[in-house]
């Protein structure tokens, strides 16, 4: 037993000081999951703003006046100009000068005028991301001004019945609107305070990393070993498979816990991320996670012979578990086939877990089949690892 | 313990490839065994099984007193292995493979500590035990793999191309150090393509072709064996060759019996065991050429340039000496003398190509 223990230790020992005297593999390894972290945080992810616009005003007054301020003050638009010539707002959008050009009627503050007033917005439909943010606010802030100015022209209505009642009328007319608008309010109570992409983000490339971390490394240091033949090295002496596996998990384990660890650390540090939750349980989770895939990786170089076919075997299943397990988009929103496959992927349950603790503050009771099923996942990978794994070199 | 190897019908297929057939052999105790073949021809696959890297599909083998499929692990503690690909972590040190090594064989401290200096010093690698072995030489990393596989004392050592790629220097401290391995009482196992190391250092030699064991012996016996069918194969042709000459002489097809005679002699005399002698006269001349045409154990003579003569002889034990103490008698001053014996690479050349004649599949 002792000499079985100093063997894993070895193994373990091994394995960190290739990591230390490799050290961009060493960096890599910790700033890997903080750029994915950035980039898919505030590159993809985050909320946009700043899309640069023009803004066409051919008439003057306090609607057009009021327009442009509520155009302004709106953090989705960055106003680069308001010109009065529609032909030239149109080429700033068609030389990338503006995402979109906002173009005001000749007839937009004239109140007694009853023909339509169009607004037109021409928007660079080349930019999906900019056209689908642009178009959907516009016609919200429109939709705002012309709510105003049809309680305007029930006042006009109130006046010309009679001058002097004007104001009351009016503003009885006026409040009585109001009163309709605001029974239609909705009111929203966000559960688990204000969560952005990026919290939504964190937990699930946490589980992503621990996925390719584990199964990756796994691939070098048992198909890669078998390869180099230093596995076989270790098969000449009188030695296990249990205890070269039980090494080797050890080994990967312990690496893989403490990037999590620092993970979560760089998260809170540098982007401010707050766990509602147990900072134990979230461990906890993320050595379960990384176990189970762990075990996967085991079960996957049982039986190849290089670390080459071992990539070629994994790939498949890693890369569209990525995409599948709602590390990007809640499951939920994807189409019904892409939802069954993701609840047969150990890495759905993993990111529920971690978010449920991470962002809701669950507890083990709330997350009680997600752990079930992880056991689950991580007890037949193991079985199949071990029973199947191919000593011969 | 006779025998340190020995091997029982041993067998391994991959799929419907048989890579070692029915393997029999038997390697004697403290010796150095020699194991040829070409690529291909099941050699590692035998020696994969034989240290219990590979399990074999069917059949077993003793190796040091132990069943390699009941108990491996007692094997294992008996047997150590350099393979033809270094095997140690590139990224650790010497020291550090060597004490990872003797951890994994439960070496206690002190012994590990005392082991590993003695080996280091036996190879003279100590200077280097604390490089990372990715930075060694070739050379280097081969001893720093011997030393490893050494450290837990074994009876059995096995040798996989060890001298591969080498210089002759470094190759001369291997062949050494085998030596001296092999007279503390270990068995060798030395698989090589390099016929001058397999000469040198073994006392028999085992050649597997297409998995199956083609030749057994000694490497003066396999030579020995291959003049004998050589002879064989000659005396065949020439006895066909007499039948023909007197089927024709029963027809009356012979006018001149005296030709006839001397035509047949010549022949049965080629037929005889027959080396090749090599000799360098400065002296050479009509006479000399002569007087060695009569001397019955010459059977022919071509003379070369500068003096050199190249002759057929009658490969008994006397017929070098005797012919040579003619010329000396005769007044011939001679500068040099070889004679052509098959060489093991003739040896390995013939037992592979007769499997291939015969039928057998190199897979």
């Amino acid at each position: 037993m002792m000499v079985e223990t100093k063997k894993i230790m070895w193994m373990v020992k091994k394995d960190l000081l290739v990591l230390w005297r490799h050290k961009p593999r060493l960096f890599s390894l910790f700033l890997f999951p903080i750029i994915m972290i950035t980039l898919f945080g505030y590159g993809m992810g985050g909320t946009i703003n700043n899309i640069p616009i023009v803004v066409v005003d051919q008439s003057q007054g306090p609607i057009t006046d009021a327009t442009l301020t509520a155009i302004k003050d709106n953090s989705l638009y960055d106003v680069k100009e308001i010109t009065s010539d529609p032909n030239a707002a149109l080429a700033m959008v068609q030389n990338g000068q503006a995402k979109a050009a906002i173009i005001l009627p000749t007839n937009y503050d004239n109140l007694n005028d009853t023909s339509p007033k169009s607004v037109i917005v021409d928007v660079d439909s080349s930019d999906q991301m900019a056209s689908s943010a642009v178009i959907p606010a516009t016609q919200g802030i429109f939709n705002g001004i012309n709510q105003q100015l049809a309680v305007q022209k029930l006042q006009t209505t109130s006046s010309n019945i009679t001058t002097t009642t004007v104001n009351s009328t009016s503003a009885n007319s006026g409040n009585a609107y109001q009163n309709i608008l605001n029974t239609v309010d909705t009111e929203v109570n966000k559960l688990y305070g204000n969560i952005s992409y990026l919290d939504f983000l964190v937990p699930a490339i946490i589980g992503m990393t621990v996925l390719f971390g584990c199964v990756f490394g796994m691939g070098e240091i048992v198909a890669g070993e078998r390869e180099r033949g230093e596995l076989a090295r270790l098969f000449m002496t009188p030695t296990s498979v249990a205890t070269v596996i039980g090494g080797k998990i050890i080994s990967k384990l312990v690496q893989e816990t403490g990037r999590g660890i620092i993970l979560i650390v760089a998260a809170i540090l540098l982007f401010g991320i707050i766990i509602n939750g147990s900072m134990m349980l979230t461990v906890l989770l993320i050595i379960l996670g990384a176990l189970c895939f762990i075990g996967f990786g085991i079960m996957i170089s049982a039986r190849v012979s290089s670390q080459e076919d071992f990539m070629q075997s994994v790939m498949p299943i890693t890369m569209p578990m990525m995409f599948v397990s709602g590390v990007f988009f809640p499951i939920e929103t994807m189409p019904w086939i892409f939802q069954k496959i993701a609840y047969i992927l150990p890495l759905t349950y993993v990111n529920d877990a971690l978010r449920a603790v991470m962002l809701k503050g669950a507890g083990v009771g709330d997350i009680w089949l997600d752990i079930v099923v992880l056991i689950g996942f991580t007890a037949v990978f193991f079985y199949l690892g071990v029973t199947q794994f191919n000593r011969d070199i | 313990m006779k025998y340190a190897i020995e091997t029982f019908d041993l067998t391994k297929k991959y799929d419907d490839f048989t890579a070692v057939d029915a393997l029999n052999m038997k390697i004697d105790n403290k010796s150095i065994f020699g194991f040829l073949g070409p690529n291909g021809a099941g050699k590692t696959t035998t020696i994969k099984m034989l240290t219990c890297l590979v399990q074999a599909t069917s059949g077993t083998a003793n190796v040091a007193g132990y069943d390699i499929a009941t108990n491996p692990n007692e094997v294992r503690e008996k047997i150590g292995m350099v393979p033809q690909l270094v095997s140690l972590y590139g990224d650790l040190t010497v020291r550090e493979n060597i004490d990872l090594c003797a951890d994994f064989y439960g070496l206690p401290q002190d012994l590990k500590i005392s082991r590993a200096e003695e080996l280091m010093e036996l190879v003279d690698i100590k200077y280097a035990q604390n490089k990372l072995v990715k930075q060694l030489s070739g050379g280097m990393k081969q001893k720093a793999s011997v030393v490893a596989s050494l450290i837990h004392q074994p009876d059995i050592l096995f040798l996989d191309e060890p001298t591969i790629g080498l210089d002759p220097t470094t190759k001369r401290v291997l062949w050494d150090l085998v030596e001296e391995l092999n007279s503390e009482g270990r068995t060798i196992i030395l698989c090589s393509h390099d016929m001058y190391e397999v000469e040198l250092l073994c006392d028999e030699i085992g050649i597997i072709n297409s998995g199956v064991l083609a030749a057994f012996d000694t490497p003066s016996g396999l030579k020995d064996t291959m003049i004998h069918e050589e002879q064989e194969k000659k005396s065949s042709k020439s006895s066909q060759v007499i039948e023909i000459m007197d089927e024709l002489r029963k027809e009356g097809g012979v006018e001149d019996n005296v030709a006839y005679d001397q035509l047949k002699e010549k022949i049965e005399r080629k037929n005889r065991d027959l080396k090749e002698l090599s000799v360098m006269i400065s002296n050479l001349d009509d006479s000399m050429l002569n007087h060695l045409n009569n001397i019955p154990s010459i059977l022919e003579i071509v003379e070369h340039d500068s003096g050199r003569i190249v002759m057929d002889i009658e490969s008994s034990e006397e017929s070098v000496s005797d012919i040579i103490s003619e010329i000396i008698n005769h007044g011939g001053n001679i500068t040099s003398i070889s004679t052509k014996d098959p060489s093991l690479e003739d040896v390995f050349m013939s037992v592979t190509t007769k499997n291939k004649e015969e039928g057998v599949d190199d897979g």
